[in-house]
This record gives structure tokens, sequence and C-alpha cells, in this order.
């Protein structure tokens, strides 16, 4: 009896302890605005035909500093709302586990558009992947399936990649389309699931 | 059984409310009286309560600052409260080993 007492409060102890170190600011309009990016850049890529090395990735990694800097200001904007400090230890847990893969898919991402690597295929491929590793890292301090989502990214690009290797070597569609929808409509589409079942953390 | 134990437990962490906050405050170095009230869905008026006393007893820091000309009310657990919930978490692990043991 005292067992079961002694041992549930543990168990209360230790859910009150994983949930204080949860990031919990809403995610819909983060990944709204991420979304929105991604798809405005899969557009000019293709309406302006940026398709070499260095054009593609100065495209890309241009509209990945607009996403991060956008995302950072409305999680600070809702922390302001919300009368909290921005710079959370939950959002330091996050910040540090985005990083590493972050950056280094930036340095690729460099290194394709100063020595002009390679080709778009296999950065787009590369920096997916390597997105996908950043989301399961920052999902062990997100609620929200944001795991899950990781999985979906490495799943899918890997899935992918596979494919056109072994089936379609000589790809003749843009990357863009690649981009646009990975990192244009999976992040509209997971807004959208996240909004629909956020309930009264959306207002930005 | 060994009563010792149970008889040890420090009353004040040992309330419902007041261990949900020391524990949410031993896994952050600190946290918003917000984000403390929205976590534990308490009123201003319970959370404050338990937060006095809690302070009264030594156990939690209770910081007041201002954040873009707004006020902001910060709350971490100072070395006392932090040697105080690890005795009260050692005594409960110790009444689980003695009740299995028996």
């Amino acid at each position: 009896m005292e067992s079961n007492w002694a041992a549930e409060h543990l168990q209360t102890i230790r859910t009150l302890m994983e949930r204080s170190a949860v990031y919990r600011r809403a995610l819909a309009p983060i990944m709204f605005f991420v979304g929105s990016i991604g798809v405005l850049a899969a557009v000019a890529g293709l309406v302006f035909h940026l398709d070499l090395p260095r054009a593609f990735g100065g495209l890309w990694l241009g509209a990945a500093l607009v996403a991060v800097a956008g995302a950072f200001l409305i999680a600070r904007r809702q922390a302001f709302k919300d009368r909290e400090p921005f710079w959370s230890p939950p959002t330091r847990r996050v910040t540090q586990a985005l990083l590493p893969p972050l950056t280094a898919g930036m340095f690729l991402g460099v290194v394709f558009v100063l020595v002009g690597l390679g080709n778009e295929f296999a950065l787009a491929f590369i920096w997916l992947l390597f997105y996908g590793c950043a989301l399961h890292a920052a999902g062990f301090f997100v609620p929200r399936g944001v795991k899950l989502f990781g999985w979906v990214y490495i799943a899918l690009a890997g899935g992918c990649l596979l494919f056109l290797v072994i089936f379609h070597p000589d790809v003749e569609w843009s990357a863009h389309w690649l981009m646009g929808f990975f990192f244009g409509v999976l992040h509209l589409a997971y807004g959208a699931y996240l909004y629909l079942t956020e309930k009264g953390k959306n207002a930005v | 059984m060994n009563p010792e134990p149970f008889l040890q437990l420090d009353r004040v962490i040992h309330e419902k409310g007041r261990l949900a906050i020391m524990s949410m405050l031993a896994a952050s170095p600190e946290l918003s009286f917000t984000e403390l009230r929205d976590a534990l869905t308490m009123t201003d008026g319970n959370l404050t309560t338990h937060i006095r006393a809690l302070q009264q007893e030594g156990y939690v820091a209770v910081a007041k600052s201002y954040q873009n000309n707004r006020p902001l009310t910060t709350c971490s657990l100072t070395p006392t409260g932090r040697k105080a919930f690890a005795e009260y978490i050692n005594l409960l692990e110790q009444i689980i080993r003695q009740t299995r043991s028996k």
C-alpha cells in the first residue's frame, strides 16, 4: 500500500520534471510561416529558373535564414504575449538540439554555393536528411509529434532518393519541386494539423 | 515496516501543490510565474500561496524583474530547496524499498 503510494508520488514527480523541460510555445504559426517561405522560395526558383547549384544553394540558404529568423521572432512574440522569458531553458534546449544538424547542412550548402559542387538534387537530399535529424533531435524537448515529423522527413527523403537513384537516375524536373514539397507543403500540412489540435494557443 | 522514513517526509514539500511546484523547478534553472501557473493549471491565488509557503521555508527564491516594460516574476529552487527535494525523493525510494523487501 505504502509502496504503491510512494511509487505513484515518484511517477508524478518524474512526469512533472519532464513537463518542466518541454518547450510549450504554439508551433502551428511557426510551421505556417516556414511552409509559406518554402512554397515562395520554390515558386521563385521555378519562375526564375534558379537551377544551377550556386543559384539553387543561394536561394534556399537565403530562404532558410528568413525561415529561422521568422520562427524566432514568432516564438519571441508568443513569449512576450504570455509574459514569459523568451530565452527559457526549454527554448535553449530546443535550439541546442537543432543547431548541430542545421549548422552541418548550412556548411554543406555554403560549400555548394562557393564551389558549385555536384548537382542541386544531391544538395536538396542532404538538406532534407539533415533537417529530419534536426527535427528529431528537437522532438525530445517538444511535444506534438515533432520527433515523428522528423522521421517523416528522413523516411520520405531517403525513400525518394533511393527511388530516383534506382529508377530515374536522369531526373528531368527541377529540384525546386522537391524542396517546395518538403519544406513548403509538408510544413503547411503539419501546421494545419497543429492548428486544429492546439487549443487556444495559436494567436500570435 | 519501519515508519521512520514516512515520518521524516518534509510536510512542506509533501503537500500536492507544493510538491508539483518543487518538481517543476527541480528540472529547470528557473520558471516564470505564468509558466508554473499554466503547466500546473493552478489559479494565481493558489500558486501565490504555495510559493509563499515554500519561500518562507527557504526552498524557493522569487525574483521580480521587467521584460519589455512588463513585470516578470521568476521562481527557482534555492540550494536548501534542492537539498530538501533530494532528501524527499530519497525517503520515497526508501519507503518503496522497505515495503518491497518485506
